[in-house]
């Protein structure tokens, strides 16, 4: 599920920084740049692990500032494919379900990857779009958001940026993972 | 920015857990005062109510050593320690063409260990009761998670202080 990764970068230092010393304040400025956020292929940057080398420190003509060229290591958020997560429930509509890690929520569950024969009908109390309903046998196994639902990685794609987006559509996802729960022992944990 | 070394080591969710609170993450409600950022506490918050909550690093290293001799991949065995699976059923999900590899009797075995080796999370048996009683008792959960909570954060100092020891 998480990763250290090596990365070099070159930032520029803040002049308001400076009162810090230097690893603290390259630190404080790596978090602003890449925490929360995802590179593609690499994964969402969860933390600063640790700085091996800061470099440079020249104030190139014409700036304010320092800039620094620096080897660190991340912590990445990054499933591999196979891997079995549990997460919550966030949305359920007619495609298939939405699930939440709190910190990464853009895992979605299409329909064709609910245990079969499932269907969906209607949320009596609202809080979802549609309840899918699990029919195994005589017996109907609800998803119903109350308890942890464990999926398995299927695939992680880091789509493009678009250049144009419609108006109305979802807010774009630099990182989406699909996940399937049509496997024994998968789903919401009070089903096995 | 150049990655020069995209994989340079899987992390199990312990450590990711104990890096976070070696940083000084805590389920304290005074969140502002720490030098932890408002995602990584929620990736702290996430990691609190999973398996990894109450391991340690003693509790990890004996589950490799005892699981090697189950000769399971690397990214399993990652698994395994991240949501430590307590039946058949559950373990069937994380290895991979578990019915070819494995006899029943290894993965009872393998289960076993797991719930020999690896701690149960602290509030797993009240999970159901509390989906039973759903919005009737919410007044007394909110005073048993208060309890719960500060006893939480108690078992929470303990290994942070071995650590800086």
């Amino acid at each position: 599920m998480f990763y250290l990764s090596k990365i070099e970068h070159t930032l520029r230092l803040p002049p308001h920084l400076l009162r810090l010393p230097l690893n603290e304040a390259i630190k404080l400025e790596l978090e602003n740049v890449f925490l929360d956020k995802v590179i593609a292929n690499l994964g969402l940057c969860i933390s600063i692990y640790d700085i091996k080398e800061i470099e440079g420190g020249f104030v190139y003509p014409g700036e304010g500032a320092s800039t620094h060229t620096v080897k660190f290591r991340l912590v990445v958020f990054r499933p591999f494919v196979g891997e079995i997560i549990a997460a919550k429930l966030k949305e359920s509509d007619a495609n298939g379900l939405r699930l939440s890690l709190g910190f990464f929520e853009d895992i979605y569950v299409p329909s064709h990857l609910l245990p079969s024969p499932s269907r969906s009908e209607p949320d009596p109390y609202g809080r979802y779009e549609v309840k899918w309903i699990w029919e195994f046998g005589d017996t109907k196994y609800v998803i119903d958001g109350l308890d942890e639902i464990k999926f398995r990685v299927l695939s992680v794609n880091y789509p493009s940026i678009p250049i144009e987006q419609a108006e109305g559509s979802k807010p774009f996802a630099p990182m989406v993972i699909n996940g399937s729960i049509d496997y024994d022992g998968l789903g919401p944990v009070s089903w096995w | 920015m150049k990655i020069l070394e995209a994989n340079a080591g899987p992390l199990t969710n312990f450590e990711v857990f104990d890096f976070l609170r070696c940083k000084g993450a805590s389920k304290d409600p005074t969140r502002v005062l720490v030098p932890v950022t408002p995602s990584e506490f929620k990736v702290y918050d996430y990691l609190v109510e999973s398996a990894a909550c109450n391991q340690t690093r003693n509790i990890i290293n004996e589950f490799l050593e005892k699981s090697k001799k189950f000769k399971l991949a690397k990214a399993e065995i990652l698994n395994i320690i991240n949501i430590r699976p307590s039946s058949l059923v559950e373990v069937d999900s994380i290895i991979e063409q578990c019915d070819t590899r494995f006899q029943e009797e290894e993965l009872q075995e393998l289960v076993d260990l797991v719930i020999e080796v690896l701690p149960p999370l602290p509030n797993q048996p009240n999970a159901a009761e509390e989906v039973n009683e759903d919005v009737q008792g919410a007044t007394e959960r909110m005073d048993g998670e208060g309890i719960k909570g500060v006893n939480d954060e108690k078992a929470d100092d303990e290994p942070m202080t071995e650590l800086m020891g």
